[in-house]
């Protein structure tokens, strides 16, 4: 065949039958459509699970709990911190990258401060824990680091005296001050959605942008409390919040693992300063973790984010039957498609038959009707695909603007990607060009005698 | 048939590489036997051909003529390679189609046929140069050409046929006469040594009819192809043709002879 002759007859035959097509590929629209979005959906939703929530190549380890109730009591008979010779344990299994320690604060601490941001001072309760600042460096850089914090080495009397990340400390001297660094803090973003969401509107307080917050210095009392007295003794630090990270505390700040323990073997024990609560490990790849997951189970320990997994399977479950429906759409519309296809044919025989008097073999007539069906398959694949990311475009306007904010909301809850718009759109194609096979091979049976006949 | 002349030279004249380009045609002598030709069609009582015999020499210019119903173009559709159910044997050249694979008889009918139907057959959605042309779209080896050449020489056929620049015309903007002459002009695309021609002037009027046979009839004088027509029309007879008579399925004259 000629390419733009035939090619000319394809859009010809096309556009003489648009009405049969088009009611035809309006199955195709609505299961590309489908598919595409449930896909989109699922797949970004369970990235989002697996790499923010629960990050496949970071798991959070804890001792194993073993609660038992007792009238109002909750009895943890487990271990309930990890040691160093349990963190060495870790990191010689295999397929363990880096071990990451937590540390919790073992006393209580006030927060005060925020005046700039909120226009008014705050104090409240508030719980910490430390981690080493490795296990964010890719994500903040430099700026969350340990500091040293009992380190006075320059007299001073005001703040500008000792440069971008100290300030000068007077309470500890009556003749004068003495430079001392910024405690950098990290907050998680559920901090911020659970001010921005219901916090701020029980008190009256403005909605603030995360970003603003980069810098914002507060105090806290290490060792006070509002809830009861504390017969500590209290240590003051000036804190500097230095990011917002999924890394940090759900529910309070993060200071560099250092300081932490500096703090419990200040205010607690020495041994406080040597116990985790938790540690995060560093998995070589995705592939590997499932083996290292098992070895920690079987070192007593357990997984904290099967949740997660599960929510995330969940999502694959849901996914998978969402876009079976889009499959079973697609199926459908192929099934209409050799609807449409046998009435063409059976319109067209005469056509055919003179096509085939002309010298087509049986082969043409099959290619040819097969690329009609191809075409059909592709235009209503790409509609059905523009539909589909117009959907998503509506859903997350929607989202951005009815949904209340909520921790690791994302920006977008479609993954639009061009391997699964290509991977639709071909499966689009196929359907068409299966359906369109049997009243093709119809078409180009029997002799042109009988087709131009009508027969 | 002057006009007809005037036509051709004209085409030459203006589209001088598509004379030159025309398509080899094979030289067969094309010479047609049907051996004891039988056709029944499913559910049919009686035989539409019974035990037909002839022979065709090459360059014949051949008039059937019978009732409807007497089985004229059902003998066309066996010698064009149309219809292949059939009992004993029709040879081409002395090679007998049934040895043909469905392949190798579409390359036939692409190359050395040229069918005239009654009915016209035209695609009402293509141009009248791409229902000439039509045929191009199925060619294969050397009778596979570029697009420019396809184009010139459907222009040059439509010419010779008397519709000169009627390229771009819809079938459907045409008398019937004018149909016919590209229904004709498709039939002689490729330069075929056999022209089948369906009742060619059974749908028009006697002065339309009358042109279509001087047009064979120049085909004839001026070409070297075999032509074949079925029809009721005695201005074909007329026209130097030698006239076969079919009725019931049988010849009329056993020698299968003619006037």
């Amino acid at each position: 065949m000629i390419g733009r002759g035939w090619l000319r007859a394809v859009t010809a035959d096309l556009v003489r039958h648009w009405r049969h097509f088009a009611a035809a590929s309006v199955g195709i629209i609505l299961g590309v459509a489908a598919l595409t979005f449930f896909l989109a959906l699922g797949l970004n939703v369970r990235e989002l699970l697996l790499v923010q929530v629960f990050p496949a190549d970071h798991l959070e380890v804890a001792p194993r709990s073993a609660n038992i109730d007792l009238f109002a009591l909750r009895l943890d008979l487990g271990r309930d911190v990890l040691d160093a010779a349990v963190l060495a344990d870790l990191a010689s299994i295999e397929g363990v990258d880096a071990v990451y320690p937590k540390m919790r604060l073992t006393v209580p601490a006030l927060a005060s401060g925020g005046d700039s941001i909120f226009g008014t001072g705050l104090q409240t309760e508030i719980v910490a824990d430390g981690i080493d600042p490795k296990l964010v460096a890719d994500d903040l850089g430099g700026v969350f680091r340990e500091v040293d914090g009992d380190r006075t080495s320059t007299p001073c009397s005001r703040d500008e005296h000792c440069g971008d990340d100290s300030y000068c400390d007077r309470s500890r001297s009556f003749s004068g001050g003495m430079c001392r660094p910024f405690i950098p803090v990290l907050v998680s973003p559920y901090v911020v959605e659970l001010y921005n969401g219901a916090f701020r509107r029980s008190y009256g307080l403005p909605k603030i942008n995360p970003d603003s917050l980069m810098g914002l210095a507060f105090e806290m009392d290490f060792g006070a409390s509002t809830f009861r007295p504390s017969a500590l003794p209290t240590i003051r630090e000036r804190m500097r919040l230095a990011g917002v990270s999924d890394k940090a505390i759900p529910l309070g700040v993060t200071l560099p693992l250092g300081e932490v323990r500096r703090l419990n073997m200040a205010l607690d024990s020495a041994a406080a300063g040597e116990r985790y609560h938790s540690a995060v490990i560093e998995v070589r790849s995705k592939q590997s973790a499932p083996g290292v997951v098992d070895a920690i189970q079987e070192m007593g320990l357990e997984v904290r984010d099967r949740g997660a997994r599960r929510a995330a399977l969940a999502t694959a479950i849901i996914m998978v039957v969402l876009a079976l429906v889009g499959g079973v759409l697609i199926a459908v519309a192929a099934a209409h498609i050799m609807h449409v296809f046998y009435l063409v044919v059976m319109v067209r025989r005469r056509e055919i038959g003179l096509l085939r008097a002309v010298g087509a073999r049986r082969g043409d007539i099959r290619n040819l009707l097969v690329a009609e069906a191809a075409v059909v398959g592709m235009v209503a694949g790409i509609i059905g695909l523009a539909t589909a990311v117009a959907a998503g475009a509506a859903a997350n306007a929607f989202a951005s603007s009815r949904v209340p904010d909520f921790p690791f909301k994302p920006e977008s809850f479609f993954a639009f990607s061009p391997w699964l718009m290509i991977a639709v759109l071909t499966l689009a194609v196929v359907a068409c060009v299966i359906g369109a096979l049997p009243p093709a091979f119809r078409a180009a049976s029997g002799d042109p005698a009988e087709a131009l006949a009508g027969r | 048939m002057g006009g007809l002349t005037y036509h051709l030279a004209a085409s030459c004249i203006l589209h001088p590489a598509s004379c030159i380009l025309h398509p080899r045609r094979a030289t067969l002598r094309c010479v047609i036997t049907l051996k004891n030709v039988t056709k029944r069609y499913p559910g049919a009582d009686i035989d539409v051909l019974a035990g037909i015999d002839l022979t065709i020499e090459a360059h014949d210019f051949v008039s059937m003529v019978g009732r409807s119903g007497s089985g004229k173009t059902t003998l066309l559709n066996l010698i064009g390679g149309l219809d292949t159910t059939y009992d004993g044997a029709i040879e081409v050249d002395g090679e007998d189609l049934r040895s043909f694979a469905d392949f190798e008889l579409s390359e036939l009918r692409n190359r050395m046929v040229g069918h005239v139907f009654q009915a016209y057959h035209l695609l009402d959605h293509l141009t009248c140069r791409e229902n000439v042309s039509v045929a191009a779209l199925f060619a294969r080896g050397e009778m596979r050409r570029e697009a420019s050449w396809v184009r010139r020489r459907a222009e040059e056929v439509l010419a010779t046929v008397g519709l000169y620049g009627a390229g771009r015309r819809r079938p459907s903007t045409l008398s019937g006469g004018e149909r016919q002459r590209v229904a004709l002009a498709r039939a002689l695309f490729h330069q075929p040594a056999i022209l089948l021609c369906d009742e060619p002037t059974g749908n028009l009027d006697v002065e339309t009819g009358r042109e279509i046979v001087e047009l064979l009839s120049d085909l004839h004088r001026n070409g070297d192809m075999t032509i074949i027509a079925a029809t009721h029309d005695e201005m074909i007879s007329a026209a130097g043709a030698r006239v076969l008579r079919l009725r019931d399925g049988r010849f009329i004259d056993p020698e299968g002879g003619g006037e």
